[in-house]
């Protein structure tokens, strides 16, 4: 055994995923189940939508999982793990199950399914890895493709400036479920993620977590600014952290220091028809600033000086780790 | 399933199950990340050359012994220059652009002061008993710093000092409310613990010369500082009891008096002994106090450049203004106003830095600004210059011996000079780091060490540091002594941190160029290619970069809190033969 297998093979913690898996550089969906697994812990079992997770994760005949996984169709992630947590509970055993999903798995093609489990009370914790468009089979939008990303099925030209349509409120309609939790998270703050991970597993019935998780390939950025990316979508306002129970807001991650929309912008390709001087680029990057403060004032997203947790404290840091 | 049978054809949907493992995506990469320790801006600024980042990492890491032996590498007095050294490392740190820059003297004092309540000291070689021997001629910062760093490779160092007792300025001109001598005391004694010789009484020229002692041992060090006051007039006009600034503050702390008693005494000088004078005037119950510089004070805008500030410390001016120094900035004694021996009055006119017409900075006196101070002691402490006596042969430069960078004495052989006669030190710190640069020249011109390294990597930018990890907090100030109990004794002015104040400074440490092992590397991998050591990793860092399997994508460089992670351009692969 070399150095490093040695060493892996001492890591103080659970990984669920292992290295090798074929994900771009710098994929923030990787990243995402990386931790996600982690925080759920060894004794789950894992229910895949196709995507691009399916498939970098598991190119036959190797897999990277170190947990049960099955994968059957884009469409029925929710129904399969509806069926595994009813087999579960049928032998008397301990549900642990987590679906996993993109955002067309969860979005667009496997919606139906997922209201079903929920609507049906199964003790499943559903996470939806949201990159924003079908980065798997080349970048082809989605209902979550959010409003001027330019995709290949959305482009950008001379006519319309990306996606006309605007991003799916799926968290809206997931909590008019009045399911037990719902809640978002991004990979920019980890200690948030994994909390709502363990939250959502010792949640009795459904449980829903959306989390936002950058695509360097799709939304053309440096994979380097993968983290980056991640947090100025929070601390903007274009992606707001915030937890549900039975379908009321019980707590939100707040902003310290808002940051203008336009420096998110910056960082991806998918928005850089939105960066010059004419007038409709100009249009647009106001209507992502007004959606993005229009968050900001539904789920009052800004700290107000004595919030304990805000983004700036969720994200520090000390010698010998994380400050959770 | 099981092992595959040899029978069948090698296809797909005929091979075992296996992990990922086996397939190393680290060949995909182009850059890959690697930990490369940069200088901290308080490590790069230190004039003694201490590292306090790397101090206040030990002390975090609950080994305050070791961070004390880090800091002994450079700098046998912890205790001593914790409370007296102005620390630039402070000015420089990165954190001071955040929010306040870390306590770091207090930290370093903190440090010492365990030292000698814990009687620590640091694990040396043998001397060599018959290796060579080095004399050093003055037993203060620079060479008590010279002799430790020769003792620290096993060499035998002898000090010669005119004084009877070890210490330089440490002993005769710090004034003991900034620096208690039972600190330096024992810190003395520590030093001397080591089998380093020391003998008092040795003035150059009378006990001891120049030449008996480049006989006798293997190199020399002339670490004598600068003891002669530069001569004072005011267009040649000087009063019949004048006193000079140094000679009154060694006597008021060797005996306790000086002759100010209800005086007004005005105090010619912007550096640290002027101001030092200024306050043991109020402390000797003279009548009013001025001090009178042609510079600025700190922080004042109208000043040309730092070569047009008041060379003493700002918190020294400040608390010497508290106690009722009045001080006349940009201002000049252009008369003595004299009846008989005796002064009456100075004149004084307003002074102004100028750059001539060739570039240079002149000071000028404005006419009809001149106004009458009534005073009757004027003492001057507009500095020294070194007191060659016993070396007239050797070469000058202005007031100081001529050397260069390393103290090597042009035409001499294994003659050095080190330390304020040098004019290379400015501070206490300086002239331990010159007197620790001399010695790295006498180790290897006597084939003792390496050559003395060049200059050193610039330090790490604020700019290269990931702030989004760290919160605001404030500086934990140290308490000062009010202004009546300061007058009423020698007791030290600024005191000490408590323990859990300092645990708190050092949290506040960015780590500015060195891993804090803050695990964001290991836990934003999107390649799990990142290896938490329980031990320390071979690069002090806490964590391995597989390579096997890193794609380098540049996240760890990226959210790295402390620059210490960078991208290099991945190396080109290298096949076998054949």
């Amino acid at each position: 055994m070399t150095g490093t297998q040695e060493l892996r093979r001492r890591q103080p913690r659970f990984l669920g995923l292992e290295p090798g898996h074929r994900a771009c550089q710098g994929c923030g969906q990787a990243l995402a189940a990386a931790l996600v697994t982690e925080a759920a812990g060894p004794d789950v079992i894992l229910v895949n939508a196709t995507g691009c997770l399916e498939v970098f994760t598991t190119p036959w005949p190797q897999s990277a999982w170190r947990l049960p996984w099955i994968h059957s169709l884009f469409e029925n992630a929710a129904a399969v793990a509806a069926g595994v947590e009813a087999a579960l509970k049928r032998q008397g055993r301990p549900s642990k199950v987590l679906a996993f999903a993109g955002d067309g798995g969860t979005f667009d093609i496997g919606f139906r399914s997922l209201s079903g489990m929920i609507e049906r009370h199964h003790e499943v914790l559903f996470v939806c890895f949201d990159n924003e468009a079908y980065m798997n089979t080349g970048v082809q939008r989605s209902s979550s493709t959010p409003h001027a990303a330019a995709t290949t099925t959305s482009p950008a030209g001379r006519k319309l400036p990306g996606k006309r349509h605007l991003k799916k409120d799926l968290l809206a309609i997931v909590t008019a479920h009045h399911l037990p939790y719902a809640a978002t998270a991004t990979v920019a703050y980890p200690g948030d993620l994994m909390a709502k991970v363990r939250r959502g597993m010792a949640t009795e019935g459904p449980a829903f977590l959306l989390v936002y998780s950058p695509c360097p390939l799709g939304w053309v950025h440096d994979p380097r600014d993968m983290i980056a990316v991640a947090r100025l979508a929070v601390e903007t306002g274009i992606f707001p952290v915030v937890e549900f129970e039975r379908g009321e807001l019980v707590s939100v991650l707040p902003i310290r220091e808002k940051k203008p929309v336009v420096e998110f912008l910056r960082l991806q390709g998918r928005f850089a028809h939105l960066l010059g001087d004419d007038p409709k680029a100009l249009e647009e990057r106001e209507h992502l600033q007004a959606l993005a403060d229009a968050n900001i004032a539904r789920f009052g997203l800004l700290a107000r000086g004595e919030d304990e947790r805000d983004t700036v404290s969720a994200a520090r840091v000390r010698r010998g780790g994380r400050i959770r | 399933m099981t092992a595959k049978d040899p029978a069948l054809p090698q296809r797909a949907a005929t091979l075992p199950p296996g992990s990922s493992r086996a397939y190393h995506t680290g060949s995909w990469r182009q850059q890959r990340p690697v930990h490369r320790r940069r200088p901290a801006p308080c490590h790069h600024t230190c004039p003694a050359g201490e590292d306090p980042q790397f101090y206040i990492q030990k002390l975090q890491e609950h080994e305050p012994e070791a961070a004390f032996r880090s800091i002994l590498e450079a700098n046998p007095f912890p205790a001593v220059t914790g409370r007296i050294c102005p620390h630039p490392c402070e000015t420089a740190c990165n954190r001071g652009r955040f929010d306040e820059p870390i306590a770091i003297h207090a930290i370093e004092r903190h440090l010492g002061d365990l030292a000698i309540a814990g009687r620590w000291t640091a694990e040396l070689p043998p001397l060599e008993e018959d290796g060579p021997t080095v004399a050093i001629v003055g037993a203060g910062p620079a060479g008590l710093s010279a002799a430790w760093q020769l003792r620290r490779r096993g060499l035998r160092a002898v000090l010669y000092d005119r004084h009877p007792l070890a210490g330089g300025l440490l002993r005769t001109a710090i004034p003991l409310y900034r620096l208690p001598r039972a600190v330096l005391e024992r810190e003395l004694e520590r030093l001397f613990a080591t089998g380093i010789e020391f003998r008092g009484r040795c003035r150059l020229g009378q006990e001891i010369f120049l030449d008996d002692l480049r006989r006798t041992h293997d190199a020399v060090i002339l670490a004598i500082g600068l003891s002669r006051p530069r001569p004072w007039s005011v267009r040649g006009a000087v009063p019949g009891d004048l006193h000079y600034g140094l000679a009154l503050l060694e006597e008021w702390i060797d005996v306790g008096a000086a002759p100010l008693q209800g005086r007004t005494v005005v105090v010619h000088g912007g550096g640290n002994t002027a101001v030092d004078v200024a306050r043991l005037a109020v402390r000797a119950g003279a009548r009013a106090v001025h001090l009178v510089t042609t510079r600025a004070l700190p922080g004042d805008p109208s000043a040309i450049g730092p070569e047009d500030v008041m060379q003493a410390f700002p918190r020294e001016i400040e608390q010497a203004r508290e106690e009722g120094v009045i001080v006349h900035p940009h201002t000049t004694i252009t008369r003595l106003i004299i009846r008989g021996a005796r002064l009456r009055a100075v004149e004084l006119a307003a002074v102004r830095a100028l750059a001539g017409p060739d570039g240079r900075t002149r000071r000028v006196a404005f006419e009809g600004t001149e106004q009458i101070l009534e005073a009757d002691m004027v003492v001057p402490a507009t500095g020294e210059i070194v007191d060659a006596e016993g070396l007239d042969r050797l070469p000058r430069a202005g007031d100081f011996l001529a050397s260069d960078r390393w103290g090597r004495i042009p035409g001499e052989k294994l003659l050095y000079v080190a330390g304020d006669a040098s004019g290379r030190g400015a501070s206490v710190s300086a002239a331990i780091g010159d007197g620790a640069r001399v010695a790295a020249a006498v180790l290897h011109d006597l084939h003792r060490g390496l050559a003395p390294s060049p200059s050193p990597e610039p330090p790490i930018a604020y700019e290269a540091l990931n702030l989004h990890y760290f919160d605001h907090e404030p500086r934990r100030e140290p308490a000062i002594l009010p202004v009546p109990e300061r007058l009423e004794s020698d007791r030290e002015i600024e005191q000490g941190l408590s323990a859990s104040e300092i645990a708190s400074e050092a949290g506040r440490c960015f780590s500015c160029g060195n891993c804090l092992a803050c695990d964001n590397c290991w836990t934003f991998c999107p390649d799990l290619a990142v290896l938490k050591t329980a031990e320390v990793a071979r690069d002090g860092s806490h964590y391995v970069f597989d390579y096997d399997f890193c794609k380098g994508c540049g996240v760890c460089a990226a959210e790295c809190p402390c620059g210490f992670i960078e991208m290099v351009p991945e190396p080109p692969p290298r096949f076998a033969a054949g």
